[in-house]
């Protein structure tokens, strides 16, 4: 960076440069003839970007097969049978009940005459915004063992830092990803196949379960594998009730032994998990189709609830008590007494600036980086751009202990002088992320006609300044809420600033992690409290996403 | 289509900078000579960030120096100094144990320092070539529950843990402790390989609650989750102060003739070699040493201080007053991963 950055990369000799430039503009030339080619200089970010995301991926893959056979034994024996069990039914678990949960909710406020259903559709998506660490920071503070109900009751009603308070907890705060895609396909669905059905002497109740639910299976689908993609990935909310995973065992490993080559041996197991989940996505995906005629969309019909009115306002209200209110009571009550204690002083300021600079240009570069990759994606498909897709999405169903332990490796040994700045953090946000901008901006771009880009381009306008000067304006609100959304995800992340903090530059996030451990919860109420409202601010971005 | 790339590129390299703003100057390789000091001394810390902050406070005060704090677990750090080893980062590396200590200094990452400021530190809690120090002493202890289980009826041996008739009714730490792994590692240089792994063994196979920290271990005894919890001995103090679940004793184990005696471990710091702040780290370690410094650990922790003559809490046992097991602390450092490797055969892993 300064001067003394020569001693990284070796002097470029004349004759050697001028013969690379000389090959690359005849490349350059060669694939320009090619017609309709995108400029050379799109496939070749795409590129980089997809490298750049693999990249702690590979790392991570080639040292746990360095490790050698005789740890991969000894972790075998010891360790790794009894983490798939604890992780496997962990996830098993939540998946199976915040389906259930999920899909039952969407019918309620999506199909019958639930008092209140536009203000529970809303609502009941707020958790989401809620970090699971934080919400298992609430549950600690209510249910933990010296929790508010033991100083009612005498005794913890039952342990929380076991299989089914984790169950418990994760559940309350994941269920919003099946709700939400299931709510979304009930508010496309076709009413025709209903009415057939009760045309041929069905109740609307057995069309219901007899049609509709299965036609939702796609939905369902979708958001239970979200789900179990959280619950695989997650680190604080498992960590804080002591629930052995695969990822919290991976920071231990890295933690507390002296082991990096065990961790990676470890990550390997859980990447090759991940993997096996996007393919079985992929797999169902392609197994079923489900058609709705289009073009003859009329307005779902209303169930009427009738004597069940009440135990389902009572069913949405304790799902709303649990997810939203009792925790943000919690965190409120806490976080009054921690600012009444002068939690919030000129250091508190310090880790709220800190998590700005890491989260601000995360989101910056993942607007900036996404839209080549998705123009080139959605203008010139091929069987590259698809590949390419792939791969930067993969990078989002990474554990962020993966993604912080392959940076660690990689910044170690190639990028030292940017080895413990905050740029590490930056990066490790952008491979987490950035397929999320990537999403937005690639559904406002399917907004835009291409023949608008082409006529640019026939008159001779090159690519870049299409993009910049035709598209961008086109698709910016997509692209800033893509932004958005990187923003508040970074801002809430765990474990890879856990890990990849420089020293004296702590956030929000970690101060709730170290403060929570020490037992020190008003102290962790006050950050946490402040990322939840935070996030609250794209959530309607977040909601039209579904 | 230059312009883009122009832009995007302007834009990267912008944040790129913008992101590693709060670090003065790039890292070099070697150590600047003395007197061109970043002026931010670098710690790596594993003690509790409460505890830890006065004390880093009042030394800013004094001296004018800096400090970036990074705070967390010991041994993460510990390894992260093994990682950087060639592009040092920390300064001074705070620690809860003399084992991890050693340990760094065996793997050569540490700086001697220079033997005139260790002077008044006994020799077997410091290195044998001043790289590290003890600070405060912090005894291997039972901590129990007197609601549930009398002083009389409690266990006095560690090797009792092993015992079926304690089964599910005691705490210990992860084995990432290296208190922890500190003192299994004392017990096998004393008694071997073989009669350790039995002790594991037989200590797990009594279902003990495995919890992350001392201070989870306090909580949960005082609240009457379990009967007792093996802890350092200013836990106890700790949960004695609390304004509930104080009821609570202690047991400092292996006190007969023929038995090994408590184990004590000391928390300390170390020197990093190749850190960008000798001056200020040497400054730092004096300081510390300076026995107002000292009392603090004595009064703020209730620990025991190392420096002879400070005088410790009024709840606190002084360091004479109890046998103690015969073990050089450094002797702990070159035994130290065969533990972890006896512990994860015995099956006592994370």
């Amino acid at each position: 960076m300064k001067d003394n950055g020569c001693n990284c990369s070796p002097p470029v000799r004349h004759g050697e440069a001028r013969i690379f430039v000389r090959a690359v503009t005849r490349f350059r030339a060669a694939y320009l003839r090619r017609g309709n080619a995108p400029s050379p200089e799109l496939p070749l970010l795409t590129l980089a970007v997809a490298a750049m995301m693999a990249s702690p991926v590979v790392y991570v893959a080639v040292r746990a097969a360095e490790a050698g056979g005789e740890r991969w034994l000894r972790l075998w024996n010891a360790r790794i049978p009894q983490l798939l069990w604890s992780t496997l039914s962990l996830t098993a678990w939540v998946a199976a009940l915040a389906t259930v949960l999920g899909t039952a909710l969407a019918l309620l406020v999506e199909r019958t005459d639930l008092p209140g259903h536009r203000y529970w559709r809303w609502l009941l998506a707020v958790p989401l915004v809620m970090p699971p660490y934080v919400g298992a920071l609430a549950y600690i503070i209510m249910l933990g063992p010296t929790g508010w109900a033991r100083d009612v009751l005498g005794r913890p009603p039952f342990p929380l830092y076991s299989l089914g308070g984790t169950v418990l907890v994760l559940t309350v705060f994941t269920y919003p990803y099946v709700y939400l895609t299931v709510a979304s396909a009930l508010r496309r669905f076709n009413r025709n196949y209903e009415e057939a059905a009760v045309s041929c002497g069905f109740t609307t109740f057995q069309a219901l379960f007899k049609v509709v639910v299965p036609l939702l299976r796609p939905a369902i689908g979708a958001g239970a594998i979200l789900v179990i993609l959280y619950v695989l990935s997650d680190f604080g909310a498992v960590a804080m009730l002591r629930y052995d995973t695969f990822t919290r065992a991976v920071y231990f490993q890295m933690t507390g032994r002296f082991d990096r080559a065990g961790a990676a041996v470890l990550s390997s197991i859980l990447i090759a998990i991940t993997l096996a989940v996007l393919w079985l996505e992929v797999w169902t995906r392609r197994r079923g189709r489900y058609y709705q005629t289009v073009g003859t969309y009329r307005e779902p019909l209303v169930i009427p609830l009738g004597k069940l009115k009440l135990p389902a306002l009572l069913f949405v209200l304790v799902v709303v008590a649990l997810s939203i209110l009792l925790p943000l009571a919690v965190l409120s009550v806490w976080a009054a007494d921690g600012i009444a204690r002068g939690v919030l002083d000129a250091r508190f300021v310090g880790y709220a600036t800190n998590s700005l600079k890491v989260a601000l240009p995360a989101s910056l570069l993942a607007m900036a980086l996404a839209l080549p990759v998705v123009y080139l994606k959605s203008r010139y498909p091929s069987k590259f751009s698809a590949a390419a897709d792939r791969i930067i999405f993969a990078g989002y169903a990474l554990p962020g202990v993966i993604v912080a332990l392959g940076i660690i490796f990689l910044f170690n040994r190639y990028l030292p002088w940017l080895y413990a700045t905050p740029g590490m953090i930056t990066a490790a946000y952008l491979i987490r992320f950035l397929p999320q901008s990537m999403q937005a901006s690639e559904a406002a771009l399917a907004q835009v006609s291409p023949r608008l880009d082409e006529a640019a381009r026939g008159l001779g306008t090159p690519t870049g300044r299409v993009l910049w000067g035709v598209i961008l304006p086109l698709i910016l609100p997509g692209v800033l809420a893509g932004g958005a959304l990187v923003f508040v995800s970074a801002l809430k992340e765990l474990p890879a600033t856990l890990l990849l903090r420089p020293a004296g530059f702590d956030t929000l996030a970690v101060r709730v992690w170290l403060q929570a451990h020490e037992g020190f919860y008003a102290e962790a109420s006050v950050p946490a409290l402040l990322m939840v409202l935070v996030s609250l601010l794209p959530l309607k971005l977040l909601l039209d996403k579904y | 289509m230059k312009k883009i790339f122009l832009i995007i590129g302007t834009v990267l390299i912008a944040l790129a900078l913008a992101a590693c703003n709060p670090k003065p100057a790039p890292n070099q390789s070697s150590a600047p000579p003395a007197g061109e000091e970043t002026g931010e001394l670098v710690i790596y810390s594993g003690r509790r960030e409460q505890f830890i902050m006065p004390l880093i406070e009042k030394f800013t005060a004094e001296t004018g120096i800096k400090v970036q704090l990074l705070s967390g677990s010991a041994a993460e750090y510990a390894l992260k100094i093994l990682d950087e080893r060639n592009n040092p980062q920390a300064d001074i590396f705070f620690a809860n144990d003399a084992g991890v200590m050693e340990k760094l200094r065996l793997d050569g990452v540490l700086q001697p320092g220079d033997p005139a400021v260790f002077a008044a530190i006994p020799a077997d809690f410091r290195a044998e070539d001043n790289s590290w120090v003890g600070l405060s002493a912090r005894s291997r202890v039972f901590i129990y529950n007197k609601d549930l289980i009398s002083e009389a009826e409690m266990p006095k041996s560690i090797f009792d843990l092993a015992d079926s008739k304690w089964k599910g009714q005691f705490a210990i730490t992860v084995p990432g402790s290296e208190a922890m792994i500190s003192h299994l590692t004392a017990i096998r240089l004393l008694f071997g390989d073989k009669k350790t792994e039995e002790f594991i063994k037989g200590m797990l196979a009594n279902k003990p609650a495995v919890l992350k920290g001392h201070t989870d271990i306090r909580k949960a005894v005082g609240a009457g989750e379990f009967k007792f919890g093996l802890v350092n001995n200013y836990y106890y103090h700790l949960q004695l102060l609390e304004d509930k679940d104080n009821n609570v004793g202690v047991i400092y184990p292996d006190q007969g003739s023929d038995q090994m005696g408590t184990f004590v471990n000391v928390a300390g710091v170390a020197l990093v070699k190749g850190g960008r702040n000798p001056l200020s780290a040497r400054k730092f370690v004096e300081f510390m040493l300076k026995p107002e410094q000292q009392e603090m650990f004595a009064i703020l922790n209730y620990e025991t201080p190392v420096l002879p003559g400070i005088p410790v809490h009024e709840i606190a046992r002084p360091i004479d007053t109890y046998r103690r097991v015969d073990i050089k602390l450094s002797q702990l450092g070159a035994a130290w991963e065969g533990t972890i490797d006896l512990m994860e055969k015995a099956g006592y892993t994370q």
